[in-house]
């Protein structure tokens, strides 16, 4: 249950208003992250992939700067209620986003190495279209999170599951490349750990949903989310 | 994933000391207190909170007929104490006053010394047959009150030449000595500074080891800080009670959340 009602201390609001006008900030900054990212992998950019790299340090400052504003909130105002389940998931989403972000830092340090070797067909345009998924799960996210919106925090959360079936496609797919052509491997290898790390923020993303969902119920959710990633046992004994 | 939650959130498995049904409390015309029904818990200490006025305090008083004392109250309803009816005229109010205790807003030591404010309850009801047995009801009673060590070797001092905190504890070792079973306090912390308001704080989940312990209290974090259960009253209606830690958390009622958030409700 959540409360529209103003505090009687005004300078209350305005700090709540301000630690989450910084997550959603840092929210807009990790989608572009991600989008980013992507693009300059598919465009073999490295130009856009170092951009990614240097802003990614804007996003860690924004983390530490919610941090210290949250601590702050918790020392002066004593949060209890909707505002302190609101102080506690701004510090929960903002450590899940400035992860996503590290993720995306990570592929465009990939692709600059990438940018040097043959292109793996079709690959660069798959993770493109797995990433948008989850910038897509991002957006919704934090929309879900401005309008307290639990039904769109859920769909979220179930959309991971696309994302984890991406991730095995591509799994498999760089396995075949590398079984094929073992001059593959460097590329299939940094490839193979951009999917994992966009599965990555699929998780973190899910993440941020639960805690909308926390926010607005007071309860997470704690049945367990459908999950598709089921590489763990490829090339095992019934391989 | 619930059985890593701490242990002291459990709090329903305690035996009901006090109960309140379909309750009612009118001063003449003026209705205070409407339709409570409440379960204290024994060894539990339970906080009332709601805005002035709201008839926490009245409902407290209900709880050892208090509200005798005032000729125009009348209190209709069930009012029980290990299941029997507290107001049945049998029931002496002394007599159940022994058995539920109070300690006030304001320290109110008798203009007696710190010896005799202690033993004036076992006193009146004959609980002593001797000066020993008197002596050691004292210390008792002070060592409750986590008193002794400051006051033991000026017992024959006047109550009221002690600091606030201390002529609060006093209070408390008053309330104690006659053994009740259940301690009754109104804001008992709220003329004191943030010292002495840990120690009693700190004394009253002592107290809770032996008694039941219902407190009234403007500030939200001491109910946060010392009570189990919480009971939230508004307009004479007792809106949600529950345990603290779901209340501060996540209250149920909107008219708590605005309250306990400090919004414009």
């Amino acid at each position: 249950m959540t409360v529209e009602n103003a505090h009687i201390h005004a300078a209350f609001d305005r700090d709540l208003e301000t630690i989450q006008a910084e997550v959603m900030k840092m929210g807009g900054m990790v989608e572009t992250a991600i989008a980013e990212a992507t693009k300059a992998l598919e465009l073999r950019d490295e130009d856009r992939a170092e951009q990614v790299v240097a802003n990614d340090l804007q996003i860690d400052a924004l983390e530490l700067q919610i941090d210290e504003e949250v601590a702050r909130v918790i020392a002066l105002r004593q949060p209890i209620a909707t505002d302190l389940r609101t102080v506690l998931t701004v510090m929960k989403i903002s450590a899940n986003l400035e992860r996503v972000g590290d993720y995306a830092k990570n592929i465009s340090k990939r692709t600059s190495a990438l940018v040097e070797m043959q292109p793996i067909e079709g690959a660069a345009g798959a993770l493109r279209r797995q990433a948008k998924a989850v910038e897509l799960m991002l957006r919704d996210a934090l929309d879900a999170y401005i309008r307290r919106d639990v039904d769109l925090a859920h769909d979220v959360r179930i959309r991971d599951r696309e994302v984890d079936q991406m991730y095995n496609s591509l799994f498999r797919e760089f396995l075949t490349h590398m079984m094929e052509d073992p001059r593959n491997i460097t590329a299939c290898m940094h490839l193979h750990f951009i999917a994992k790390n966009i599965e990555r923020m699929g998780d973190h993303v899910t993440a941020v949903a639960e805690q909308v969902i926390y926010l607005v119920t007071g309860d997470l959710p704690f049945d367990d989310r459908p999950k598709a990633d089921d590489t763990a046992g490829i090339g095992g004994p019934k391989g | 994933m619930y059985d890593t939650r701490n242990a002291e959130r459990d709090v329903t498995q305690n035996e009901i000391k006090m109960s309140a049904r379909k309750c009612q409390v009118f001063y003449g015309d003026k209705q205070a207190i409407i339709d409570v029904d409440i379960d204290v818990e024994d060894k539990m200490v339970t906080a009332f909170i709601g805005p002035s006025g709201c008839g926490k305090s009245t409902f407290l008083r209900v709880l050892n007929r208090m509200n005798d004392t005032i000729p125009i109250a009348r209190v209709e309803g069930a009012i029980t104490l290990d299941g029997e009816d507290i107001y049945d005229p049998r029931v002496d109010p002394v007599q159940l006053r022994a058995r539920v205790g109070m300690v006030f807003q304001k320290p109110n030591p008798f203009p007696k010394s710190i010896y005799d404010n202690v033993a004036y309850g076992p006193r009146i009801h004959g609980l002593a047959t001797g000066k020993a047995e008197m002596d050691a009801i004292v210390e008792k009673s002070l060592r409750r009150a986590a008193l002794w060590d400051e006051v033991k070797d000026r017992l024959q001092e006047p109550g009221t030449g002690l600091s606030g905190g201390q002529q609060q504890r006093l209070c408390i070792a008053r309330a104690v000595a006659t053994e009740p079973e259940v301690l009754l306090m109104d804001e008992p912390c709220s003329a004191l500074d943030p010292i002495a308001t840990s120690q009693v704080e700190e004394l009253i989940d002592e107290l809770r080891e032996s008694y039941s312990v219902v407190i009234v209290t403007h500030s939200m974090q001491q109910a946060a800080r010392v009570s189990q259960k919480t009971a939230f009253f508004h307009l004479g209606y007792l809106v949600e009670y529950g345990e603290t830690g779901q209340i501060f958390t996540n209250p149920r009622d909107e008219r708590t959340e605005s309250y306990i958030s400090g919004r414009i409700g």
